[in-house]
């Protein structure tokens, strides 16, 4: 229960305290008027109070006042009625000297509690010249020609004009300008309102239009040592895109004025003046804005103007392949805001990457435009493994410093682990296996390997040695075969050429038989015959002719193999050899039978006894 | 006698060319070090030495392709091609800056087995068909002393129709290392070294202009007459212009 009381009390406390806030308590007046002109200054306050305390008003005449006003209104919104009154304290003044004056604040009691205004400043010029219409006449003969819009009265140069200022006109390429449409009124021309206005096209440059209130609110200010009234038509912010001298368009604007029209005055005319509203067409001065280009730019440009601060953040650093990382850069300050290009972000080869995405937030201002712009890039890495996307660079033309400088945000690692094989994600399973990529194209790289040099057309073909070769291949193919067919012929019968070699043998060793056998010289014959077997037979067997006998002879052929009838056949040929030596009579046989039967039994040992 | 002959032409070649494989060698890290000029220099100054590779051929085309002298790097690949034309380097590469040529000639489609026939003679150089040239006639006489020799009819039929197919290789290697070495000699093929070139329908300037070539275009010569020679373009296309234009491969 004390508890709500409490909180009760706090509300109602809360409740008169913002109440007692609500009292507003205001100076009003020009802040600029001309030396012996009259002007209020007037005082608001939303309750009522007493003992106005002015403050101290001695480089002024008061000329009348206070004079006191009250108004009141009740509004009822939704069924809450809302109540609201003002009460006006107004004095009129009079200048005394020229200068700029500070007016302390006044205070008044509302309730025994005492509030104070606001102070302000009043700057007072010197007067305007009062005849200023016989001189302005003389002056309107020489404008006559040139506005015929407005024939007569008092509007001249001097007293209506527009003119478009700009905060700077010597910039760098990008760097923004507040360009500002003023309207000058002089105080003693009546403005009735607009009817056609041209603005300035702004041609070359990109521009943003700051708000303005619809209803042109006038103030005092001074220009060339005059007072005019001055109406803010439209503040535009401009970023230059081109180098070299830019010329602004002129602003145009057709006023509608109201003139006293001085005619004849008859006696009955006397009572009314007549008035008529003219047009009158101003047309600003151009202005001329050299621009200058940016020096030695950075290849990592990309065109930003101003100055700002960039922020990157990354939604997470470790995730599972196949996962969308958001990396977010943020760029924030003060310059061509909605003209920079998202920075560029070095993605390892194998991520997937997605167009930025970019939101900006801009207000444009009396100090230019201000805001953020941010960029949103989405990538999707495919494969596991530990990554790195380098610090992200970001750089911009400071106008105020002229140089470039650099924002970077930190390098972030990404740690990628293999995702679970989705089995729904067909898209994936085409990502297991890629072409290789081709990055650039190029000529393949010189060849480092020895080289054999040889004489320029110079080529084997047609040389000595090519023909060379072929010849001699010929001759030794034809040579080969001649050499090959005949000992093919030849080996066509081994038999006929072992025995050939072996009768050549006999033949040989019964050389001197022959010869006797021609002369038919018998004794001498056998004798060689005997002589030749035993030779033989000595140089077969390794046996010395001395120890040659028969039974020795005979064992050791048969011990060699050889078959018994020839060893008998031989033992018979020795026999008759010796028979017909020692006992003709006892031999029968004829000396060619021997001959023959040596040659051939020493044939035979030939071809056997190896 | 023949093989002192030989080893002291070997001696003699070696001698030459270790000076050529030293100024290779420098030529090549100039290009390895980007300095591309230095490079073309020292390759051109092998090949006034009238000594050639295909190796000089092609890093010298490099060289110039680097330096964006496309037509003389299309000439030094050609070259190189003729030295060793199944070399697929020198094949790529030619490609690639056949792509700066301005002209885009049709080729004429032809006859297959022609084209195929062609293609298989520009395969190998000269000194590789004379030598597939020898050694199957030495292999087809190896076959011959078979078939005189073999005993039975087996062995005589393989080798009779291996021998047959042999002396056809033989005779038709030869004939491939003859054509190649005309082409070698009589230079037949040529590149246009002219930024542009207008073909006349005869040899001499009063000739009807017939059409309009661009450098680094690879042309076939035809015929010549004084000053004069008749080119014909893949596509068919025949005409006259002045020797001083192209560059023989």
């Amino acid at each position: 229960m004390i508890r709500k009381l409490k909180i009760l009390l706090i509300l109602l406390l809360v409740g008169y305290a913002s109440m007692a806030d609500s009292i507003q308590f205001t100076m009003e007046g020009p802040e600029v008027v001309a030396n012996g002109e009259q002007f209020r200054l007037g005082f608001t306050l939303n309750e009522r109070g007493t003992d106005l305390q002015l403050p101290d008003l001695s480089n002024f005449d008061v000329l009348m006042g206070p004079s006191t006003s009250q108004s009141s209104s009740i509004q009822i919104i939704n069924g809450k009625t809302t109540q609201s009154s003002s009460f006006s304290y107004i004095f009129i003044l009079r200048a005394k000297k020229e200068g700029k004056f500070i007016i302390r604040p006044a205070s008044i009691k509302v309730g025994g509690k005492t509030y104070e205004s606001n102070s302000m400043s009043i700057e007072i010029v010197k007067g305007q010249p009062q005849q200023a219409a016989g001189q302005q006449s003389n002056q309107q003969q020489g404008n006559q020609q040139q506005q015929n819009e407005a024939p007569a009265g008092n509007i001249s140069k001097d007293n209506l004009f527009v003119r478009v200022a700009v905060d700077k006109t010597n910039v760098s390429k990008g760097e923004q300008i507040l360009a500002t449409v003023k309207l000058y009124i002089s105080q003693n021309v009546p403005l009735n309102g607009f009817d056609e206005v041209k603005l300035p096209s702004y041609e070359g440059f990109w521009t943003k239009d700051i708000d303005v209130p619809t209803q042109v609110n006038f103030t005092r200010e001074v220009f060339n040592g005059k007072i005019y009234q001055v109406g803010v038509l439209k503040k535009t912010i401009l970023f230059p895109q081109q180098i070299g001298t830019i010329r602004i368009d002129p602003f145009e604007i057709t006023c509608l004025v109201r003139q006293r029209v001085r005619q004849q005055q008859g006696f009955f005319d006397d009572f009314f003046d007549n008035y008529q509203v003219v047009k009158a067409k101003v047309v600003s001065d151009p202005v001329a804005i050299s621009v200058k280009d940016l020096p030695n730019q950075p290849a990592n440009y990309t065109g930003a103007v101003g100055n700002f601060s960039l922020n990157g953040t990354i939604d997470k650093t470790s995730l599972k392949s196949n996962e969308a990382v958001t990396l977010k850069l943020n760029i924030s300050g003060s310059g061509n805001l909605t003209l920079i290009n998202p920075p560029k972000i070095e993605l390892p080869q194998d991520f997937e990457s997605y167009e930025p995405k970019t939101t900006d937030k801009t207000l444009a201002s009396d100090n230019g435009l201000n805001g953020s712009v941010s960029f949103e890039y989405l990538f999707i890495p495919r494969f596991a493994g530990n990554f790195t996307i380098p610090a992200i660079q970001f750089v911009f033309f400071n106008p105020s410093t002229r140089k470039f400088e650099t924002r970077s945000t930190e390098a972030y690692n990404l740690k990628v682990t293999k995702g679970t094989d989705d089995p729904n994600s067909s898209v994936v399973s085409s990502f297991s296996k890629e072409d290789v990529k081709m990055i650039g194209k190029d000529i393949r790289f010189i060849k480092q390997n020895k080289s054999e040099f040889k004489p320029k057309g110079s080529s084997f073909y047609g040389t000595f040695s090519f023909y060379a070769v072929f010849v001699i291949s010929l001759v030794g193919f034809a040579v080969f075969y001649v050499v090959n067919r005949k000992k093919i012929i030849e080996s066509s019968n081994v038999t006929l050429v072992r025995n050939k070699r072996a009768n050549k043998v006999a033949l040989k060793r019964l050389k001197e038989a022959s010869g006797f056998l021609k002369k038919n010289q018998a004794e001498q014959f056998y004798e060689a015959v005997i002589k030749a077997l035993w030779g033989y037979l000595s140089d077969k067997l390794s046996i010395p002719v001395a120890e040659l006998n028969r039974e020795k002879t005979s064992a050791s052929l048969l011990a060699k193999g050889m078959d018994q009838e020839i060893v008998t056949e031989l033992m018979k040929i020795i026999d008759d050899c010796e028979f017909a030596r020692y006992a003709p009579a006892a031999f029968s046989g004829t000396m060619n039978e021997i001959y023959d039967g040596a040659a051939k039994v020493m044939g035979i040992f030939e071809k056997q006894i190896k | 006698m023949k093989r002192l002959i030989n080893t002291i032409l070997a001696i003699l070649i070696s001698v030459a060319s270790f000076a050529q494989a030293d100024l290779l060698q420098k030529a090549n890290e100039h290009y390895t070090k980007e300095e591309f000029k230095q490079a073309i220099d020292a390759y051109n100054q092998i090949l006034m030495t009238n000594m050639e590779s295909s190796e000089v051929y092609f890093n010298l085309g490099n060289a110039y392709y680097k330096t964006k002298q496309y037509t003389l790097s299309i000439l030094n690949y050609e070259r190189a091609k003729q030295l060793a034309p199944d070399d697929e380097d020198i094949s790529f590469n030619l490609q690639v800056v056949n792509q700066k040529v301005v002209d885009s000639i049709q080729e004429l489609p032809g006859i297959f087995i022609v084209r195929w026939w062609d293609s298989l003679v520009n395969s190998q150089t000269t000194d590789t068909w004379a030598v597939l040239s020898i050694f199957s006639f030495v292999v087809f006489l190896t076959m011959l002393g078979f078939y005189f020799f073999a005993k039975t009819s087996e062995v005589k039929r393989i080798t009779f129709w291996s021998g047959c197919f042999l002396i056809l290789f033989t005779i038709f290697s030869w004939s491939f290392a003859a054509k190649q070495k005309s082409r070698l000699v009589n230079h037949t093929y040529a590149i246009v070294m002219q930024p542009t070139v207008t073909v006349k329908s005869s040899p001499s300037e009063k000739g009807t202009n017939l059409f309009v070539i661009h450098e680094g275009l690879k042309v076939k010569i035809t015929d010549k007459l004084g000053d004069w020679v008749e080119i014909k373009l893949a596509d068919g296309n025949k005409g006259w212009l002045l020797t001083e234009s192209i560059e023989r491969i």
